[in-house]
């Protein structure tokens, strides 16, 4: 019974199943990969940003995709891998945050959630280990409990390690990792001091230069009016930039130092 | 002896009798459709009544707690396990009642060896647009209603009636600030609950009654209602929730705090509130 408020155990008792096996690659199939996304703290919360491009070996499948994606008012997922798994376990998660809340007539706790998303990583590693499903996510939120903005990330076995100051993941992760380890150290000031627009623009710099040296990453394309997903967790929960307030900070901050 | 069927028709009967002795005590649940949304709003005593089923559906109930409880966690497994199936647009309050509870509320009623479901569920489904806002509810045999605009749950139907009539001469609710809704809500509760105290007196709006009484059918007055409820502000506790058709996010439902209700009650009830 679903007394304890645990949606994936009912789902489990229906014949639900997360992981899809397989034991062997199909053969030549590229799966659908490649990633950056970013999680950092500012002043006022953390902001979550990633761009939007799905890829399939050399092919780029898809120049929209969203890939941070909000669980609940205060906690988004932010993904990189294979975007059916990883899409499937935001669903999850969305309906397992929802669920608890409504049963147990109280929210889960940051932890709570926490748990949540190693678990689904955990019963995935067999799809992860083969190929099919591995998902390497970025959980970030504000815990209204401790009152403070929190970044946690996940390696494809679901194990868990917190961001102090900032995460990343994908395919286009490791040239900005860099970066962002030198802004927050010797910057004029650090990342978690930043204000909110001078956040924004740090992660739109960040993107452009991940998808300057990895294919699988997507720039920004002004033509098509595409812009990175940028999302912002304050205490008042999660807001969406829109591409209006991206398109002049890009223009003005980024763009002419490309 | 319950093989022969007068016996079970007999049997039933009781039950029915057992059942509406059981919700004398209860306090009516009234939901309404206002300009942003919807209004629940119910008087209680501690045990809460109104509930987030789904990301636009709200429950709200009369009875035992334990079996409120019991068909809560029916309604939201079933919505939940839908939600995430299909999709959380499938998720609707008439399939919930239609397939889900009401089945189950009439298998026990008529079940005559094994407990029925003290309960009476409202459900509030929020629409997409203003004007598609659906309204359900089950009695404790699990006979089903669905209606538009608003609907209330009381111990007895002719309390429930009375309701209605109040609430529809209430114009304009489709238009209303959450003020007036709150207000309007309040008042039909307060009908509700003084006609149920009446017929409890002995004066049962559906009894005979000598000429002189007057008489029992008759709406109470807006003195008589102000003054009712001036006095269980001061000893209970109002509860309050709305869905939201503007609200951020999937979730639509939001309980409203003490203190934001506080501002939300009618001017002469404000400061009962306060010192209460």
């Amino acid at each position: 019974m679903g007394m304890h408020g645990d949606f994936l155990q009912l789902l489990k008792e229906q014949g639900y199943q997360l992981e899809t096996p397989v034991s062997a690659r199909a053969d030549g199939q590229e799966l659908t990969s490649g990633t950056t996304i970013l999680a950092m703290k500012y002043r006022e919360g953390v902001l979550v940003a990633g761009d939007r491009r799905a890829t399939a070996g050399n092919t780029v499948m898809y120049d929209r995709t969203d890939k941070v994606l909000d669980l609940d008012r205060h906690s988004v997922l932010a993904i990189a891998g294979v975007p059916a798994t990883a899409y499937e376990m935001a669903r999850v998660l969305e309906h397992s945050f929802k669920y608890y809340r409504r049963t147990q007539l109280q929210e889960l706790s940051f932890e709570g959630k926490l748990r949540a998303v190693s678990k689904l990583l955990k019963d995935n590693v067999a799809a992860a280990l083969a190929g099919t499903g591995a998902v390497a996510p970025i959980f970030a939120g504000y815990d209204l409990e401790h009152g403070a903005a929190k970044i946690f990330f996940y390696d494809i076995l679901g194990a868990e390690f917190e961001g102090v100051e900032y995460a990343v993941s994908g395919s286009g992760s490791p040239t900005i990792r860099g970066i962002l380890h030198y802004l927050n150290s010797w910057g004029t000031q650090p990342l978690s001091e930043l204000s909110e627009e001078e956040a924004t623009i740090q992660a739109l710099r960040l993107l452009t230069c991940a998808a300057e040296f990895d294919s699988a990453t997507g720039g920004v394309n002004r033509e098509a009016n595409l812009y990175p997903v940028v999302k912002l967790i304050t205490k008042t929960g999660v807001q969406t930039i829109t591409d209006r307030r991206l398109k002049p900070l890009f223009d003005a901050k980024v763009s002419r130092h490309v | 002896m319950y093989e022969e069927p007068y016996r079970w028709v007999e049997a039933v009967g009781n039950r029915r009798q057992y059942l509406d002795e059981q919700f004398k005590q209860g306090s009516p649940v009234v939901a309404l459709s206002y300009a942003d949304g919807i209004l629940l709003l119910t008087v209680s005593r501690g045990t809460p009544k109104l509930y987030e089923i789904y990301d636009r559906i709200a429950l709200g109930g009369m009875g035992h707690p334990a079996d409120l409880e019991k068909l809560r966690f029916d309604l939201l497994e079933m919505a939940h396990v839908e939600g995430f199936n299909r999709s959380p647009s499938d998720v609707t309050g008439t399939r919930l009642v239609k397939y889900g509870v009401a089945p189950i509320i009439k298998q026990a009623f008529e079940e005559i060896f094994k407990a029925p479901f003290i309960a009476k569920i409202l459900l509030a489904e929020l629409g997409l647009k203003s004007g598609r806002d659906a309204f359900l509810t089950i009695n404790y045999d699990g006979t089903f209603e669905e209606t538009a605009g608003w609907a209330v749950l009381a111990a007895t139907t002719a309390i429930q009636d009375h309701m209605g009539t109040y609430l529809k001469n209430e114009t304009g609710l489709e238009a209303a600030s959450i003020e007036q809704a709150v207000g309007s809500a309040l008042q039909t509760w307060a009908v509700g609950s003084l006609v149920q105290q009446r017929a409890e007196a002995g004066e049962s709006p559906d009894a005979p009654r000598s000429a002189d009484q007057a008489p029992a059918t008759s709406p109470p007055d807006a003195a008589t209602v102000m003054a009712h409820l001036r006095a269980t502000v001061a000893e209970k506790t109002v509860e309050c929730a709305v869905l939201e058709r503007g609200a951020p996010g999937s979730s639509k439902y939001r309980a409203l705090k003490a203190d934001e209700l506080g501002r939300l009650l009618p001017t002469d009830l404000r400061n009962v509130h306060r010192e209460a």
